[in-house]
């Protein structure tokens, strides 16, 4: 028989992280090794229960496990906040095309993110990072609704600012005591001069209000269609291009994304929501 | 050719029951469906002389299937040989579309590709086309042209009996004793049959002869009212894609089961409101004209671009199968009035 391409792989929860109120890391280590590339995504199988699609949030050079970061936001998410260390759950994939990043070498990377969908561009930046010669500079303009709801604090807070040839700037809806930096939506820490727009591509993944705005914003600085990156969030299930819950005009997300430029799904309607 | 008589259907049917379980049509009102064909019963066999009122999709891609087990994976059960009798070009072609989705390379469903293997098909000739079909308009015909084993064409004393494959050569072959050769008069009888079903077709379907081909129609539909218009009268029952042989989503479920879990398989429906829904609420076709026009969008354009070949066979199963009244048929005639007026009004700018 051909492979079965719904049986997941048997994995198992072996940490989990408190990022914010609403989110959550797993670490999952699959019993066989697990290769993607950064912005695929996986199926998730909570047994019994459910299956939903994420981007992993690690590195792709880590192919024993995989951080996995959800924000409680249905049935299935919220069920998986509940489940302890040790919990076995099912991984197949990685499904899609994520980033393109050797397309980006030479270049400004700008990356507007906002909150867990900071998720698949934690694992693009570690992807980054790992090559940062490679790139004219790596952006980060990334937002949260409180600084309690930025996810992986106490990188993003620290360590990853001090990376040679990385600048993040960080904004909040609303701001607490002690929050130093800038108060307002994302777009409003987004200038046409923080990268050579002609020699840049920009990253954008967030909640969809967010990504419309954003692309909205980069357009008016003069990004090009093409330059756009968009990480769609569709309601993905079999991954595999055929049960067709996720498709987005002609394309299957599970399949031809989730990783689209804007040029490539500008035409049809509805793609925000 | 490869063209046999028979006086009688049923020591053929004896003798494919041997080898495999064969599945017969059988009148249900004024419809046919398919039934397990019993060699003991003293029921006759009738014929169908139009489609079954149920898809050929069901015996290849079920309604409902176990598709995978946890912990320990599903073994996989042996599937006995089968056998369909009475499908039509409809059905044919509705299989070469499903095998572009079920069989992609790199993508292939086992479970279908498992029960396609041990498919055998025996297609009819169709006299008596319906009301509801307009296969002629989607580039089909009233009997078979390609895809079949055997194909039977009933003739006033028996029945043609023509092989469309190694399959079903080599069927005739162990069972010669039941074929004699077919002569001119009933192969001219034939014939004549089947222009005079396609020429029923042209005459049912006169009104559809749009001059442009159908994706160009539906390519240029993006901004049409029509889809919200026509959909008032849809009462989401999905009838319309649970019926359709070509429609093929589906849905994954999880299920708890006394000593495994189980992930399964059911066929899902583009007209459901939920259908695109994700987690956190969002849902890019919330109004009933959008999934409307999702579901012709992706039947006669996305599905096109793929694959190379349109998503709807013309069977016309949707339109009696539905509660409300949507009409594929009228929705495509409207769309086709509206760009029609359109290039009237560019010419009129253009003078």
């Amino acid at each position: 028989m051909n492979k079965n391409l719904y049986q997941p792989i048997n994995s198992e929860i072996v940490d989990i992280i408190d990022e914010s109120p609403t989110i959550k890391s797993f670490v999952v280590v699959p019993e066989e090794e697990f290769k993607f590339e950064t912005g695929q995504f996986v199926e998730l199988t909570l047994p019994g229960e459910g299956e939903a699609p994420f981007t992993p949030s690690s590195s792709p050079t880590v192919t024993d496990k995989m951080d996995i970061t959800i924000m409680k936001a249905g049935r299935v998410t919220a069920l998986l906040h509940d489940c302890q260390k040790g919990q076995k759950v099912g991984i197949r994939g990685p499904y899609g095309r994520g980033y393109p990043v050797n397309d980006y070498v030479g270049k400004d990377v700008y990356i507007v993110g906002g909150g867990v969908g900071l998720a698949p561009i934690r694992s693009l930046f570690l992807t980054l990072v790992d090559r940062i010669q490679d790139f004219k500079s790596v952006v980060c303009r990334f937002g949260a609704r409180t600084p309690a709801d930025f996810i992986y604090k106490n990188t993003l807070f620290d360590s990853w600012q001090k990376i040679d040839g990385v600048d993040i700037k960080l904004t909040v809806d609303q701001a607490d005591g002690q929050w130093k930096d800038n108060v307002g939506v994302v777009t409003t820490v987004l200038s046409p001069d923080d990268v050579d727009i002609q020699n840049s591509v920009a990253v954008v993944c967030g909640p969809p209000i967010m990504m419309k705005f954003a692309t909205l914003k980069l357009l008016e600085f003069g990004f090009a269609d093409k330059q756009i990156y968009l990480s769609m969030e569709k309601n993905m299930s079999c991954g595999i291009g055929k049960c067709g819950h996720c498709m987005l005009g002609q394309y299957y997300v599970c399949k031809d994304g989730p990783v689209f430029t804007y040029d490539q799904i500008k035409r049809y309607p509805n793609i925000w929501d | 050719m490869k063209v046999f008589f028979i006086s009688q259907i049923r020591p053929l049917l004896d003798a494919m029951a041997g080898q495999m379980d064969v599945y017969v049509p059988k009148k249900a009102n004024s419809h046919y469906v398919f039934e397990r064909y019993d060699p003991d019963s003293e029921n006759d066999v009738v014929f169908n002389n139009i489609r079954a009122c149920t898809p050929v999709k069901e015996f290849l891609f079920p309604l409902r299937e176990l598709a995978a087990v946890f912990p320990e994976p599903l073994e996989p059960k042996d599937i006995k040989p089968f056998a369909i009798i009475g499908l039509k070009d409809c059905d044919l072609r509705s299989i070469e579309i499903l095998d572009k989705v079920f069989t992609e390379k790199e993508f292939e469903d086992p479970f279908y590709i498992r029960r396609r293997e041990k498919m055998f098909i025996i297609s009819s000739d169709c006299y008596e086309p319906a009301e509801s079909c307009f296969c002629n308009v989607m580039g089909g015909h009233p009997f078979v042209q390609s895809g079949f084993d055997l194909n039977v064409s009933q003739v006033g004393d028996g029945f043609i009996i023509e092989a469309g494959s190694q399959k079903g050569e080599d069927f005739i072959k162990k069972h010669s004793q039941l074929f004699g050769p077919a002569d001119q008069s009933q192969l001219d009888e034939r014939d004549r049959k089947r222009a005079e079903a396609q020429q029923q077709l042209e005459h049912n379907n006169a009104d559809m002869k749009f001059g442009v081909p159908v994706h160009e129609i539906v390519e240029n539909s993006h901004d049409s009212e029509v889809y919200d218009q026509e959909a008032t009268t849809c009462v989401e029952c999905q009838a319309c894609t649970r019926v359709c042989p070509t429609c093929h989503c589906f849905y994954l479920y999880d299920t708890k089961q006394k000593d495994y879990f189980g992930k399964m398989k059911m066929w899902d429906s583009c007209m459901r409101l939920a259908y695109a829904q994700v987690a956190g609420g969002e849902n890019p076709r919330k109004v009933l004209g959008d999934r409307l026009r999702h579901r012709f969008m992706h039947k006669f354009s996305y599905f096109l671009d793929r694959y190379g070949i349109d998503m709807c066979v013309g069977c016309g199963r949707c339109v009696d199968a539905e509660a409300g009244d949507v009409d594929i048929r009228v929705v495509l005639k409207k769309l086709n009035e509206e760009l029609q007026g359109k290039g009237k009004e560019k010419e009129k700018v253009a003078k």
